[in-house]
C-alpha cells in the first residue's frame, strides 16, 4: 500500500509540476524544487536554537547531472596537469626544501578540516527545512569528500615524486605529541561538528569558508608558486572552485534565520564565537607557514590577513549586513593584535618544541631578519636576537646538546596551553594578545590565553577537557615520547621532526634527544 | 600598478613598517567598514583566460569602470563595486563550443560577494540576494 501511495503522491505532483519540455539545467532545477516536499515539519537529530525558514534558495541552482560533469572535469583537469605536465618537469623536485615543509602542514591539517566538513554538512542538510537550501548542503557533502582525497592525494604526491616523504606520507601517527594537532582539531573539527547546527554553520562556512579559506586556499597559492611549488596551486584552487557555494550556503544560512527572533538575541555573539574560534588558529598557524616556511616572501602575513580577513570578508560580508542588525566582532581588535605578531610568537615556540612535529623548521637567516625587522618594526629586538643566540648555541647541530626549549626553562618563560583553543603561548614573552588567565574547576588549573576563550570555557567547561602535551605526559622523557607518538623515521631512530632542512647537516636522533635529558613538566602545578 | 581603490595593493597596503603598523591599528579600524565591493577569483584556464581577456579587459570593459583585474600567479584577482555579470553564451560564441554556466563554474575558484547563477549568466553583486533582492527562478519554457 505504500508503494500505491507513493505513486499517486508523486502522479498528483507530476499533474500539477509538468515535466520540462527542455533539458536545460536550471529548468530542471526549478522543475525539481516545485515538487515542495514536506521539509517543514522536519524532525532532526541536530537542532538549533534558531528556525531556519521553509523557502530559502541556493544560488547556483545545482542538479546532479550537471554537479557530476562539473566534478569530473575538475578533477580530469587537476589529476591530467599533476600526473603529466608536472611530472614530466619534475616539478616536486624544484619546490624550495623550506615551502616542502609547509606542505606537510598545511595539506595534512585542511585534510582533517575536509573530512569533518563531510559530517558537518550532513548535519546541516538534516537540520534545514527548505528543499534548495538541503540541496546546497548536499552538493557540500559530496565536495567535502572530492576535497578530503584532494588533500590526501597532494601529499602523496609530494611523498612519491618529491624530496623528505617523512611526514607528506603519515603525519597522523605524531599527532598524541605534536602540539598544533589538538588546536587544528578544535577549529578543524570541534567547531564544525559539536553543538548547535547553526553555530556549526557559522564556524565552517560563513567564517571557515567565506573568511579563512581565501588566505588557507587561494593566497596560498601564491607562496607555493614563488616557492616553485605548482602542484598546489593546481590541486588548491581547485578545491576552492567549490568553496564559493560552500560560502553561499553560509550567507544562505543567515538569510534563513535573518528573520527570526533568535538571530538578534543570539547571532552576534555565535559570530564573534566563530570569528575568534577560527582566527585563533588559523591566524598564528598560516602566518607562520607562509611566512617562516618560505625562502621567497610575497608580502607580510598582516598585509594577506588585512586584505582577505579584515577589509573584504569583514567589509564585504560582514559590514553589509549591518542593517540586519550582525556587527563587528567584538574580538576584533584583539585578532588584528594577533595577525601583527602571534605568528612571530608561535614559531618561536614552535621551533623550541620542533622534536614534537613531523615537519622540518628553519631558523631565520640574516637576509630574511632584514625583512622582517622592515616589516615588522620590534621584530629584531624580540625574536631575532633569540634566534641568534639558539644558532650561536647549535641549537640546529645534534651534537650541541641543546634545545631551544632549554632557552626557555632557563629564562624563566613557561609555555602553557590555551585549555579552549589548545594553542601554546607564553605569557612573559609574546607581543600577540595573550595573557596569561587561569581558573580552577572540578580540582583542574585551566590555563586561558586570552578573554574570548574563556568566555567560551565559562558557558561550557565540560566541552573543552583534552588533555594537553604537558599533562599527558607529565614526568615523561622527551625521546621516550617521541618513540611512544612515532615521531621518527622508517630506520625506527631519526626523528621526522629537525631544526634545518640543509642537506649537509646532521639529522637528529633519539639518542641525541635522550643525552640531553628533557623531561615533560606542567607549568600549572607550580601555580 | 594599478592606483584604482579597488587595486591588490591599494590604500594602507602600500605602506610598509611603522607607516602600516600606524594605520593598521589606528581606532578607526578596529570595527569593520561596510563595502559595496565584490572580489572574484578565477582559476587560470583556457576557457577563463578568454573570458578575462576578450570580455571583461575588452568588449565589456566600459560596462563596469570600477572593475580592476590582476595576476596573482595561479589566478585572477578581480575587484569591483556593484556586480560583474558573465554571460556564458557570449562565451560560447567566443570559444567556438558549448559552453554553460556550469562550464564556468569549474573555475571560478572564490567570491566575496553575492554569487549566484540564472540561466547561462554568472553574476556575483554587492547586493544581499535573499534579504535585499529576491533570487529568481529561470522563467518558465
Amino acid at each position: 500500500m505504500a508503494i500505491s501511495a507513493a505513486t499517486k503522491a508523486a502522479t498528483d505532483a507530476l499533474a500539477v509540476n509538468r515535466a520540462p519540455v527542455s533539458v536545460g539545467a536550471q529548468e530542471v532545477h526549478r522543475w525539481l524544487q516545485s515538487f515542495t516536499w514536506d521539509f517543514d515539519k522536519n524532525r532532526t537529530k541536530y537542532s538549533t536554537k534558531y528556525h531556519m525558514a521553509n523557502d530559502t534558495k541556493e544560488q547556483f541552482k545545482l542538479i546532479a547531472k550537471e554537479y557530476a560533469r562539473m566534478e569530473s572535469v575538475k578533477d580530469e583537469r587537476q589529476f591530467g596537469s599533476l600526473q603529466d605536465v608536472l611530472t614530466r618537469v619534475d616539478a616536486a623536485n624544484r619546490v624550495h626544501p623550506k615551502w616542502n615543509e609547509s606542505m606537510k602542514v598545511i595539506s595534512n591539517f585542511l585534510e582533517v578540516g575536509e573530512y569533518n566538513a563531510i559530517a558537518a554538512t550532513g548535519m546541516l542538510w538534516d537540520s534545514a527545512t527548505a528543499p534548495e537550501q538541503k540541496n546546497g548542503y548536499l552538493g557540500q557533502v559530496l565536495d567535502e569528500i572530492r576535497h578530503t582525497n584532494q588533500c590526501g592525494y597532494i601529499n602523496y604526491y609530494f611523498a612519491k615524486q618529491g624530496q623528505d616523504a617523512a611526514g607528506h606520507n603519515d603525519a597522523r601517527r605524531t599527532r598524541a605529541i605534536g602540539p598544533l594537532w589538538k588546536g587544528m582539531k578544535r577549529v578543524f573539527s570541534d567547531g564544525f561538528i559539536s553543538g548547535d547546527a547553526v553555530e556549526c554553520s557559522i564556524n565552517l562556512q560563513l567564517v571557515g569558508e567565506a573568511c579563512f579559506t581565501n588566505p588557507l586556499i587561494v593566497a596560498v597559492t601564491e607562496w607555493a608558486s614563488a616557492n616553485g611549488d605548482e602542484m598546489t596551486p593546481t590541486v588548491f584552487l581547485s578545491i576552492e572552485t567549490d568553496e564559493l557555494r560552500h560560502m553561499a550556503n553560509g550567507y544562505q544560512t543567515v538569510v534563513s534565520i535573518a528573520n527570526d527572533e533568535a538571530a538578534s538575541k543570539y547571532l552576534n555573539t555565535d559570530l564573534n564565537n566563530a570569528f575568534w574560534t577560527q582566527q585563533k588558529y588559523f591566524t598564528p598557524v598560516l602566518g607562520m607557514m607562509f611566512e617562516y616556511g618560505s625562502h621567497f616572501k610575497v608580502e607580510p602575513w598582516v598585509k594577506t590577513w588585512n586584505r582577505w580577513v579584515y577589509e573584504d570578508w569583514g567589509g564585504i560580508w560582514i559590514g553589509r549586513l549591518g542593517k540586519y542588525g550582525v556587527e563587528s566582532p567584538a574580538s576584533l581588535r584583539d585578532a588584528k593584535k594577533d595577525a601583527y605578531w602571534a605568528h612571530h610568537d608561535l614559531f618561536l615556540i614552535a621551533y623550541a618544541l620542533w622534536p614534537t612535529g613531523f615537519f622540518r623548521l628553519t631558523l631565520p637567516t640574516a637576509e630574511e631578519a632584514e625583512w622582517y625587522e622592515a616589516n615588522y618594526p620590534g621584530w629584531y629586538d624580540m625574536y631575532g636576537k633569540v634566534y641568534e643566540e639558539w644558532r650561536a648555541r647549535g641549537c640546529e647541530d645534534p651534537n650541541s646538546g641543546f634545545l631551544p626549549l632549554q632557552w626557555f626553562i632557563e629564562n624563566n618563560h613557561p609555555i602553557y596551553i590555551d585549555r579552549v583553543s589548545q594553542v601554546p603561548f607564553c605569557p612573559s614573552y609574546s607581543k600577540g594578545a595573550s595573557t596569561l588567565r587561569v581558573l580552577e574547576f572540578n580540582g583542574k588549573k585551566h590555563s586561558f590565553s586570552d578573554q574570548w576563550g574563556e568566555r567560551m570555557w565559562l558557558s561550557e567547561p565540560e566541552r573543552y577537557e583534552c588533555q594537553n602535551i604537558f599533562e599527558q605526559y607529565e614526568g615523561r622523557e622527551l625521546s621516550e615520547v617521541i618513540a611512544e607518538g612515532h615521531g621518527v623515521r622508517s630506520d625506527g631512530k631519526t626523528l621526522i621532526a629537525q631544526p634545518h632542512t640543509s642537506k649537509d647537516g646532521k639529522l637528529w636522533t633519539l639518542d641525541d634527544i635522550k643525552k640531553i635529558g628533557c623531561v615533560f613538566a606542567d607549568p600549572l602545578k607550580s601555580l | 600598478m594599478s592606483t584604482s581603490s579597488n587595486a591588490y595593493n591599494a590604500g594602507i597596503m602600500q605602506k610598509t613598517g611603522k607607516a602600516f603598523a600606524d594605520e593598521y591599528f589606528a581606532e578607526k579600524n578596529q570595527v569593520v567598514h561596510e563595502s559595496d565591493t565584490l572580489v572574484l577569483v578565477l582559476k587560470k584556464s583556457d576557457e577563463l583566460n578568454t573570458v578575462v581577456e576578450e570580455i571583461l579587459l575588452g568588449s565589456h570593459k566600459d560596462q563596469n569602470p570600477t572593475l580592476v583585474v590582476e595576476d596573482r600567479a595561479g589566478f585572477w584577482w578581480l575587484k569591483a563595486n556593484g556586480k560583474i555579470e558573465i554571460d556564458c553564451r557570449e562565451v560560447s560564441e567566443l570559444l567556438g563550443k558549448s559552453y554553460s554556466v556550469y562550464d564556468l563554474l569549474v573555475d571560478v575558484s572564490s567570491t566575496i560577494g553575492r554569487a549566484y547563477t540564472l540561466d547561462e549568466t554568472f553574476t556575483i553583486t554587492s547586493e544581499l540576494m535573499g534579504l535585499d533582492v529576491k533570487l529568481q527562478d529561470v522563467a518558465r519554457a
